[in-house]
């Protein structure tokens, strides 16, 4: 129990000083942070470290990624002029494959956290688009500066681009997906996004 | 050779006299400002004197831990369209406007996989042994003095575009953190005053003088450039000092030795980006296309 108790300080100081950046009620920002915490807490729990746990904290990093990210929004986005083109069944496939290979990257992401510290340096907010600049410090001493771009959608933000150090996540695969559709078609782009989401790469 | 090496430092030293005084004019305060501070930073004083110095100096001045002001303002100055235009935007994003033209795709893509194989045949390796045996604090100062050495590349890259503070922090940096920062191996102008490197070359400067990025290349050994920054590369090497002072065949060793203390630092990117590639040429074309536009338009 005191051990228990032990562990949580360092958990607890790191977190106010995440906390103590700004903070506008509801903003954002604050849903950013929500996410962002719960993600920090699944995989700074010791209990999670155990090989036997890496399925239960993998559910738990997605969910709380899931409920965070606009997989429809960052699919219409990505697939652009080519979107239109798309069957209502067609998007539904693509929206979970796209979600899923997201998912997967971003997971990867989180797995290999150690350490790094994430700082609230900046919030735009117009209408119902936002901006959520993060700045993450590793403990190579390396700063990266992360952009979320976030849609309000009935009052929860919900995030349809993220830019790392000026790379627009969506950007990169719009140039991806466009150019193998020029090049074949957009069955074959379906056919390596599958493959790539089964690992059968 | 000699010669050229003195003009440079007289001119640096010049340099960091007359930003000084730019700061001044516009009635700038930064920390550890103080009259006639160039005398003193450019007069023999004890390295962990200095230190101390500009350390009670920093914190006196610094923000809480988690807010960063200027950062902030940054962020809000930087995206004046990015939000208004966005009602819709993907509907009328030209696509094909905002990429780098590649006419020399099917040689870029050979060379691509030459660099790939060379990373995960010699590179790689190569690193992983390394940082066995180096620690990684080791490994950050050793970037930190490689880092601090090519200092005249951003300065001259600052002065061109005219931008004067950029200039300044460079130049402050290069004085503390050579003398405070023991020969550049820790980084105290970053730690202490919060002067960050100042991301700026030659490329940078040719689109700020409105040429544009030319095509899309891929060199061996070198990676992605765009024609101008290639160009901007190579003249870089000119201003460089480690090649006035080293002859070839020990600068080629340096510089190969510079990136395998980068590459252990970096272990895992390369290969994250490939794993959430569909096309990892055409992800990296976009992403180094996409971090260039960000530099320049900072």
């Amino acid at each position: 129990m005191i051990c228990k108790r032990l562990i949580m300080v360092p958990l607890l100081f790191f977190m106010t000083l995440v906390i103590s950046g700004s903070s506008i009620a509801g903003g954002p920002t604050e849903d950013v942070r929500k996410t962002t915490d719960r993600l920090l807490a699944v995989v700074s729990d010791p209990a999670m470290k155990s090989a036997d746990m890496a399925a239960e904290r993998a559910r738990r990093i997605r969910k709380a990624v899931d409920e965070r990210f606009d997989w429809k929004e960052m699919s219409k986005r990505t697939l652009a002029r080519h979107w239109k083109k798309r069957t209502e069944r067609e998007k539904e496939e693509f929206i979970d494959l796209f979600g899923k290979l997201l998912e997967r990257t971003y997971l990867d992401k989180v797995e290999s956290y150690s350490g790094e510290k994430v700082l609230y340096v900046g919030e735009k907010v117009d209408g119902k688009y936002g901006i959520v600049v993060v700045k993450i410090v590793t403990k190579k001493d390396t700063e990266i500066l992360v952009k979320y771009k976030l849609k309000n959608k009935g009052g929860e933000w919900l995030v349809y681009d993220i830019s790392i150090e000026g790379v627009s996540l969506v950007n990169n695969y719009r140039k991806q997906f466009n150019s193998i559709m020029t090049r074949s078609s957009y069955e074959d782009l379906i056919k390596k996004l599958r493959k790539k989401v089964e690992g059968k790469d | 050779m000699g010669i050229s090496i003195r003009v440079l430092f007289s001119l640096v030293c010049w340099l960091s006299m007359f930003t000084s005084f730019c700061f001044a004019e516009k009635g700038q305060t930064w920390p550890g400002h103080v009259e006639g501070e160039t005398f003193l930073l450019a007069t023999e004083v004890e390295g962990h004197e200095l230190a101390r110095m500009v350390y009670a100096e920093g914190r006196r001045t610094e923000p809480g831990p988690a807010v960063n002001p200027s950062n902030m303002k940054i962020a809000q100055v930087r995206d004046p369209q990015e939000v208004s235009d966005s009602s819709e935007p993907w509907e009328d994003e030209a696509e094909e406007i905002d990429s780098i033209s590649d006419p020399l795709e099917p040689m870029n893509r050979a060379f691509f996989q030459f660099n790939d194989k060379l990373y995960f045949w010699v590179l790689k390796p190569v690193a992983t042994g390394y940082s066995k045996v180096v620690p990684q604090f080791g490994r950050v100062c050793i970037r930190n003095f490689f880092s601090n050495l090519v200092m005249p590349v951003r300065a001259v890259s600052c002065l061109l575009q005219g931008k004067f503070e950029s200039l300044g922090i460079e130049l402050v940096r290069f004085v503390v953190n050579t003398s405070a920062g023991f020969l550049g191996f820790q980084d105290v102008a970053k730690q202490a005053l919060d002067f960050p490197v100042q991301d700026e070359d030659l490329g940078q400067v040719f689109a700020f003088y409105g040429i544009g990025p030319g095509f899309y290349i891929d060199l061996p050994f070198l990676g992605p450039y765009s024609f101008r920054d290639a160009v901007g590369w190579g003249g870089g090497l000119f201003i460089n000092p480690l090649n006035y002072v080293v002859d070839f065949w020990p600068n080629v060793g340096v510089r190969t030795y510079d990136i395998v203390n980068n590459t252990s630092l970096r272990i895992g990117d390369y290969e994250a980006m490939k794993e959430a590639a569909l096309d990892p040429y055409v992800s990296m074309r976009d992403a180094y296309y996409q971090y260039r536009l960000n530099l320049i338009e900072k």
